[in-house]
């Protein structure tokens, strides 16, 4: 067993160092859909298998082509005229035997037909190359469900993903800009008994000069704001007088000149981040008003009850504050001094993480619910978001349509949304001609003609007064509704990241499309 | 007809040309799994791949040509017969060897249509690009870093070649702060790396681990030196032999070995007092343990005694069972190399009074770990043949330089395309006569420092050949073997250098020729032997670096100085151009930072915003406006 851990370790170490073990186990715990092997759906499951997901099963109908075998890299010549989803799940378990991979040979909308049931088990549904109105079927299911659906194509030198949540929550969003949480603003009382413990005047040399910059910003700020008329620092100039009156601080030799004592550099270098008022922010402050945590139900998911238990700890025993992070900075200072400093911030989080837990329990107990909070990994209150996408009907339907979005991107008529409005102009062709345009040669001329009309009648449906080029009709008659591998690569890449992000509730995903552009390699996404 | 699905979108020309053109992979790691797959897969017919490395199990994760049981096998040869399974019809021939080995000459590489990179190590890259300039065969750079990454594309006085932009050379450490005074967990870690080798591989004179006398800033009084010498007494004897032999006569007994480095030799360190003067002294080690550990913790310092005692143990028997004069070299996957450093390292941050670090943080910093995913490799594989599809269409006004973000920034962008810069004419790789100058002292620098520090490592030469224009072609240096041994020791006053000389460095293979002009200085900062006229200074670290960035952006591979493995480690490093390097107090080196200033092209606007910021990592507020750089504040 223990022995299995470290192979794993190994196995993942290079991504652990990504998001974690926690992140990992989420990962092992997920079992994924794939609707259609086609050679994007197997480079997303490839990106999958190989960081270890828990399981998953590939639902498809199809019989292997040789066009399939052409561009899809977990087929070969053999598989011809076998089932797909049996064929392709055989080459992807190989990836990895820790992955458990199933299959249904069977076509979605007989699926939905009989059992749309089946998708609710799922911790997220992919699908690939999926036509539009089944595509709108599962979108309502997986919708109704409260299943995550990521919808992936490859189309030509286009690529095009679309997530469909009604709410995703981010416990670790992992933002680029995180502040230290300190609290020097507003010292908890064990942080200042803490500081008062220090008396710089009297200290040894060395004391002095491993003193961490915590101590002694903490340190001067009182004296600051005893002769500031209790007010911090506010703006660059008395920023910089703060900066002033630390720089005196440091000690100087026999002949008056100024030692060299680098934790006094720091506290200078920190002023900036040490006066951060801790304050709770925008991002989180939403989540505080949502109606979820408002109203705390039996059927509440954890994640909601957590956020209101925040918000009470905040109301309550924070005083207008988060829970304390509990983790300070590496900085100067012997490990003794360093140690009882990071212990006095490390006790007051986890004082306040019991106390949040309280408001946990409080709240369950009053819906009649048992806590089941075992594991609950050490989060921040802070990185907490959440995300909210559209469901596909909405924008389909006439009169729920971003507009707005579509014309003001299409000002610019090369704009990727140009060819977001040429993938559903295709699908209204498919609707039309039970095929995509332009896949035999001897019909693109015509079909050129045939794609420009279900341009026009999407646009007019919609009331969109935009223009789209004749080069992009051109275009997409070209693509034939061809999967070429090396995009379906990329879109496997991009997809499978964005479907680690959904599993380990870590880092943003996209919301709510993704367009790629192979040819002049750009992107874009949209709000539809 | 299989190519059916891609003879749409290409038109029939190209597919044609891909069926018949030979390609070159160098490189079978992360990108280069990818790649091959997908070069197949878009009918690439005739494709060569090369790779030195073997697999390992950290590779499994995103290198999916390979299996549990290919572990330890040619990367090259296994990709290769893991392709050839799913396409049979592709003709692929694999070389497990180094690039840089002279079979592989101009002429090799004009065998080729296109070269595509898929490499680990700035070594490497310099030499490919310089091979793929004397051949003028186009290239693809690429690299990844956790989730970031880049495609570029070089085209001989088309574009900037690899080199043109000088990149930042890494952080060194002194060598008194590793010997005497360490203030970082870092130089701790690197104490560690070196005294592996010094124990159990291969000895280098510039990575010495006991105390260093000559510290200028531990110059003592001559009254204290009756107490240095008493001190010094017990490793007198050590003194005159090597670190490894001392080792070896004691049977590498581990208490011996501990109560030597981190008791005697604290020991004597404090006795150089004026060091300690205004920092913490640091406190010596009695040999002593307790039972009970948990591995990825930071353990106890007895812990620590007990795993540096069963490392020693494990690799002494490594040592053993190789024979005589075997050396072990370290790697950061091999457990037992890895507990070593870890114990060593922990040890001495615990003796000069450092935050001890887990075993995990240890490895990241000594091994230049990079994190490395399927999906940001999956992406990049997928641009570069995009990017050679347009080169074998002759396109190159379309090629681009194209940046992977975390996520979309707040242009909404993932992907940010950049116009290919023109050629830097002072560049000293690709320009029509390149040109140096460096300064240096003529009576103190050797020839073997012009040969190893400048021309090779830093000038990136692999056999340098040197002649001094001094009207008599006096050869300086020749890479026939024992031509100008000789030479190597003496000085350049020696030969008649003097400040204004013009030295001519030759390599062959590369079919590149530098010329040197030398500019006498007496007085080098301390531990600089020279310096590069012009070099960019290195780049100001960003202010303030996100936590969990600071671990996974630590370092990568190129860090020569602080890493000891001669072997091929990891793959897939970023190679220009991050805002992510670590500015933290913790890390060594910087990732390869490119000053590049950058014509962006954006679609929408056709705008072209010079020197953009690579990566947004201010606060998502919605940015409109032109001008994108971004004034990080303190």
């Amino acid at each position: 067993m223990a022995d299995h851990k470290t192979n794993k370790d190994q196995r993942y170490d290079r991504q652990l160092r990504l998001w974690g073990d926690h992140g990992q186990e989420a990962l092992e715990n997920a079992h994924v859909c794939l609707v259609n092997a086609a050679a994007s759906g197997t480079e997303i499951l490839k990106n999958l298998v190989l960081p270890g997901i828990g399981a998953f099963t590939i639902v498809d109908g199809h019989r292997v082509s040789g066009e399939d075998v052409g561009n899809n890299f977990f087929l070969s010549s053999d598989s011809v005229g076998k089932n797909r989803a049996q064929a392709t799940t055989e080459l992807l378990q190989e990836l990895n035997t820790d992955v458990s991979g199933n299959f249904v040979e069977e076509n979605p909308d007989r699926l939905l037909d009989n059992d749309p049931e089946f998708f609710h088990r799922f911790s997220l549904v992919i699908a690939v190359q999926l036509e539009e109105s089944t595509c709108l079927r599962l979108g309502s299911v997986l919708w109704n469900a409260a299943v995550p659906f990521l919808v992936c194509r490859t189309y030509g030198l286009v690529g095009y993903m679309r997530l469909v949540v009604r709410e995703h929550t981010v416990v670790e969003s992992h933002p680029d800009n995180a502040l230290e949480d300190l609290r020097l603003d507003q010292p908890f009382p064990e942080l200042t008994n803490h500081i008062t413990s220090y008396d710089l005047d009297n200290m040894e040399k060395k004391d002095h000069s491993h003193t961490p910059w915590v101590i002694i910003v903490a340190k001067y700020l009182q004296k600051w704001c005893r002769e500031h008329d209790f007010q911090l620092p506010r703006n660059y100039k008395e920023k910089e007088a703060f900066r002033q009156l630390l720089r005196e601080g440091i000690r100087k030799n026999e002949n008056g000149t100024p030692e060299e004592e680098e934790n006094f550099d720091e506290a200078i270098k920190n002023v900036n981040t040490a006066l951060n008022p801790s304050k709770v922010c925008v991002s989180v402050e939403d989540l505080f008003n949502a109606e979820q945590c408002e109203n705390i139900t039996s059927q509440s998911p954890a994640f909601w009850v957590m956020v209101r238990a925040v918000r009470d700890f905040v109301q309550a025993e924070g005083r207008g504050s988060l829970p304390v992070r509990g983790t300070i900075p590496d900085m100067i200072a012997d490990s003794d001094k360093f140690i009882s400093l990071q212990n006095v911030y490390r006790e007051r989080a986890l004082q306040d993480a019991a106390a949040v837990s309280r408001h946990v329990e409080s709240h369950l107990q009053a819906v009649g619910k048992v806590c089941i909070w075992g594991t609950l990994h050490m989060w921040n209150a802070a990185f907490l978001r959440v995300v909210h996408c559209r469901a596909l009907v909405e924008e389909y339907g006439v009169d729920t349509v971003h507009k707005d979005e579509i014309t003001s991107c299409m000002d610019n008529p090369d704009s990727e949304m140009v060819l977001y409005l040429m993938l559903r102009s295709v699908d209204c062709f498919y609707q039309q001609h039970s095929r995509y345009p332009g896949v035999y040669n001897y019909q693109v001329e015509d079909d050129i003609v045939r794609l420009k009309l279900c341009v026009h009648s999407l646009l007019q449906e919609y009331g969109l007064t935009v223009n789209v080029k004749d080069d992009y009709v051109h275009e997409f008659c070209r693509y034939g509704a061809a999967e070429p591998h090396t995009v379906a690569a990329f879109m496997g890449g991009a997809a499978a990241q964005e479907a680690i992000k959904l599993i380990t509730h870590q880092f943003v995903p996209f919301n709510n499309t993704f367009i790629y552009n192979a040819m002049a390699q750009t992107s874009a996404t949209f709000q539809l | 007809m299989f190519l059916a699905g891609i003879l749409g979108p290409l038109r029939k020309e190209l597919a044609d040309s891909l069926s018949s053109c030979r390609v070159l992979v160098v490189g079978a790691g992360g990108i280069g799994c990818e790649l091959l797959k997908n070069l197949v897969l878009t009918g690439f017919k005739n494709i060569e791949v090369i790779d030195l490395d073997t697999i390992d199990v950290s590779n499994l994760n995103r290198q999916f040509l390979f299996q549990k049981n290919h572990v330890g096998k040619s990367k090259a040869q296994v990709a290769k017969e893991s392709v050839l399974r799913f396409c049979p019809s592709a003709n692929i021939t694999a070389y497990h060897d180094s690039v840089m080995n002279p079979d592989y000459n101009v002429e090799f590489f004009r065998n080729f249509q296109l070269v595509m990179n898929a490499l680990d190590n700035r070594a490497a890259r310099n030499h490919v690009n310089r091979m793929c300039l004397a051949a003028d065969i186009p290239l693809i750079e690429s690299g990844t870093a956790g989730y970031l990454g880049q495609v570029t594309v070089i085209k001989k006085g088309m574009t900037e070649c690899y080199e043109c932009q000088p990149k930042p050379t890494q952080k060194t450490f002194p060598g008194c702060t590793i010997r005497n005074t360490p203030s970082e967990p870092i130089h701790c870690i690197v104490w560690a790396k070196y005294l592996f080798n010094q124990l159990f591989g291969e000895e280098d004179a510039d990575q010495e681990v006991s105390p260093d006398t000559a510290d200028p800033e531990a110059a003592w009084n001559p009254e204290e030196t009756a107490a240095r010498a008493s001190a010094s007494d017990q490793d007198g004897d050590i003194k005159r032999v090597s670190t490894k032999d001392w080792a070896r006569s004691t049977g590498y007994d581990p208490v011996k070995l501990f109560n030597k480095l981190f008791k005697d030799d604290i020991m004597y360190l404090l006795t150089m007092d004026k060091l300690w003067k205004k920092r913490k002294a640091p406190v010596p080690l009695d040999w002593h343990w307790t039972y009970g550990l948990k591995d990825q913790q930071v353990l106890s310092v007895g812990g620590y005694s007990q795993l540096f005692q069963r490392s020693v143990e494990t690799l002494r028997a490594q040592l053993k069972e190789k024979g005589d004069s075997a050396e072990l070299v370290w790697d950061k996957d091999d457990p037992p190399a890895m507990d070593f450093v870890t114990a060593a390292a922990n040890l001495r941050m615990h003796i000069f009074s450092m935050n001890m670090k887990s075993r995990f943080d240890v490895k990241s910093m000594a091994g230049n770990i990079i994190p490395a995913i399927a999906t940001t490799n999956a992406v990049i594989a997928g641009l570069i043949v995009l990017e050679a599809l347009k080169i074998l269409n002759s396109d190159f006004q379309q090629c681009r330089t194209i940046f992977l973000n975390k996520q979309p920034n707040p242009r909404k962008k993932l992907l940010v395309p950049c116009a290919l810069d023109r050629p830097n004419p002072n560049c000293y790789v690709c320009a029509s006569k390149p040109e140096v100058t460096v300064k240096l002292c003529v009576h103190k620098t050797i020839v073997q420092t012009l040969q190893d520090k400048i021309l090779k490592e830093k000038f990136g030469m692999v056999a340098p050949d040197v002649q001094i224009e001094d009207g008599k072609g006096t050869i300086l240096i020749s890479s026939e073997e024992g031509e100008t041994e000789a030479n190597n020791g003496k000085f350049l006053s020696d030969f008649g250098i003097r400040n204004g000389s013009r030295l001519q460095a030759d390599d062959f293979l590369q079919d590149y020729t530098l010329l040197v002009n030398v500019l006498h200085c007496e007085e080098l900062p301390r531990d600089v032997e020279f310096e590069v006229v012009g070099d960019a200074p290195e780049k100001a670290p960003p202010p303030s670096v996100p936590e969990e960035e600071k671990s996974i952006t630590n370092g990568n591979k190129d860090s020569a100085q602080p890493s000891t493995s001669t072997k091929a480690e990891d793959d897939d490093i970023l190679i220009v151009d991050s805002d992510e390097e670590p500015s933290s107090s913790t890390t060594d080196v910087s990732m390869e930072t490119g000053s590049l200033k950058r014509k962006l092209q954006d679609a929408e606007t056709g705008e072209t915003a010079s020197k953009r910021k690579r990566l947004d990592q201010q606060p998502a507020a919605e940015d409109d406006d032109d001008d994108d750089d971004i004034i990080a504040l303190d």
